[in-house]
């Protein structure tokens, strides 16, 4: 059974008045473990598809199903705990990095859980080239790229099983962009998986991409062409050992959550 | 209480209008624009201001608990009209939202003071009980306004970082947060300021109105100073109601923000 999945999914906005479509009959299967792209022409309606996909956009029809289970057996706040879209303009609260990366246990939906002590915190910015930047940094004093990374990471420390991240590598220099491909894949373990839109060359980090086109998705499996794939070359989980501090942040397993 | 007021005849009343002009033949002369404005503005209060004491001559000789319940209704409808119409951003459901705000804060408000603080007899007696709502509730007309104006332009400001928080799983309320504390602060500021103000800078129009009419100044003061408290007292909570009324209109029932290009 697949991690995540998505059924017939419709979508249309309204444009004067008008509803004009934009995803007809959508389809898609995400396995545990696995790293997925989704590519397509601007204003295909990739981001409008993670938006359906982390219930943020109104869906004309289709269902959403997270290890079996319907998405609308959770309160939405819970699912979008489970299902974490990263837009892409990252928006960092004002206040210290700290505050930025903790701010998930500030919300209702982790009431009761602890955030993550420094320590954990700082070895997770290390692992994304921030090792130079303290937690407690005021936000207005980090690069554009280095606010991209804060707001990647403050996603990625609630340990969510399904990431759904929208060109969060748009902003980020090459050499930034293989350090979040790396974290992403060293995130993904046999309880995660990550959809990400990406307009740069195949990271080789993906096991197949999706493309949107016409409303319409197909996919491919990634062809081992080693051509590019740079960021995955001596790519070891085993250097993100440290993640496993962040283990106990993963919400409870679909069941034994919180359901209305 | 009346004896003390000097009753301005009809002949100075006109006479008086005559400074309007001088505003009026600045505008024209300078082409400002602001002639018609100035004209209007003059002749509605005029004719309001005078309409009012006519009113309130029939009011308070045929006085029943239903007539004053009335003319208090009245001054409810035509507060949100004017509070609403003063709000730029496009809000469905805003008037029921604000029509009970300012129902119920000038009401509760105005009877706790009415009645527990002046003793007005009969209870329902239109010469406390109209002024008084009637101050309260011109300060939290202006007072909505301004807090929903800022609330709604500050949510927009924030539609960003509101979409992070809501993809993190908060929930509409966490997400607006800082906007409703923005806009309360912004609706709360002239009432805090006119009282720090107050004695110092402006005699307020209430004390003032007393001390024309002759009243000891401290009895004056004394008036004055329980007002403001209501005043204070009435506009937050009217901003408070009003603001957490409105705020989820802007919400889709699963509780994210309806930025620009999802309000079709």
């Amino acid at each position: 059974m697949p991690l995540f999945s998505v059924e017939h999914l419709s979508v249309s906005y309204s444009r004067d008045g008008q509803a004009v479509p934009l995803l007809n009959d959508v389809g898609l299967e995400l396995e545990a473990g696995s790293v997925y792209d989704l590519v397509g022409p601007s204003g295909a309606g990739k981001s409008t598809l993670l938006r359906a996909c982390a219930l943020m956009m109104e869906r004309s029809s289709g269902e959403l199903y997270l290890d079996g289970v319907p998405s609308s057996s959770f309160k939405p706040s819970e699912w979008r705990r489970r299902v974490c879209l990263v837009p892409q303009q990252a928006s960092l609260v004002a206040g210290t990095v700290r505050d930025n990366l903790r701010l998930p246990w500030t919300l209702k939906v982790n009431a009761g859980e602890r955030p993550p002590a420094d320590e954990a915190l700082a070895r997770m910015l290390a692992l994304a080239e921030l090792a130079d930047v303290e937690l407690g940094r005021d936000v207005s004093q980090l690069s554009g790229g280095q606010a991209a990374r804060v707001a990647l990471l403050r996603a990625f420390a609630t340990r969510p099983p399904v990431m759904l991240l929208d060109e969060v590598d748009a902003a980020l220099d090459d050499e930034s962009a293989c350090a979040i491909g790396r974290l992403t894949k060293a995130l993904v373990d046999e309880r995660t998986t990550c959809l990400r839109i990406r307009h740069r060359a195949a990271d080789g980090f993906a096991s197949g991409s999706f493309e949107l086109r016409d409303g319409r998705l197909a996919y491919a499996d990634a062809a081992i062409a080693a051509d590019g794939a740079s960021c995955a070359e001596g790519f070891d989980p085993a250097d993100y050992a440290a993640l496993q501090d962040l283990a106990s942040e993963r919400p409870a397993a679909v069941g034994e959550g919180e359901r209305p | 209480m009346s004896g003390g007021v000097v009753d301005i005849g009809y002949v100075e009343l006109f006479a008086a209008s005559a400074l309007m002009l001088v505003a009026g033949l600045v505008s024209w002369k300078l082409e400002l624009g602001q002639t018609r404005r100035i004209a209007v503005s003059s002749v509605r209060c005029f004719v309001q201001l005078l309409a009012a004491g006519f009113l309130l001559t029939y009011l308070f000789e045929f006085q029943t608990w239903w007539l004053v319940g009335l003319v208090l209704a009245g001054m409810v409808i035509a507060a949100t009209q004017i509070a609403t119409s003063r709000v730029k951003n496009r809000i469905p459901g805003l008037v029921p939202s604000v029509f009970v705000s300012l129902l119920v804060s000038s009401t509760a408000i105005g009877f706790i003071v009415v009645e527990g603080v002046i003793h007005a007899d009969p209870w329902f007696n239109a010469r406390q009980v109209v002024p008084i709502v009637g101050m309260i509730m011109g300060n939290a007309m202006s007072s909505v306004a301004v807090a929903i104006d800022r609330l709604f332009s500050d949510m927009d400001a924030r539609a960003n970082e509101m979409f992070s928080l809501v993809a993190l799983g908060a929930s509409p309320g966490e997400a607006a947060a800082p906007s409703l504390k923005a806009a309360i602060g912004a609706g709360m500021t002239p009432v805090l300021a006119n009282m720090s103000a107050a004695g110092i800078v402006t005699f307020p129009g209430m004390m003032t109105g007393q001390l024309l009419a002759g009243a000891d100044p401290v009895a004056a003061a004394k008036y004055q100073i329980v007002v403001m408290l209501m005043l204070s007292a009435a506009n937050t909570v009217a901003i408070v109601m009003a603001s957490y009324l409105t705020y989820r209109k802007r919400f889709s029932p699963d509780g994210y923000y309806l930025d620009k290009g999802l309000r079709g």
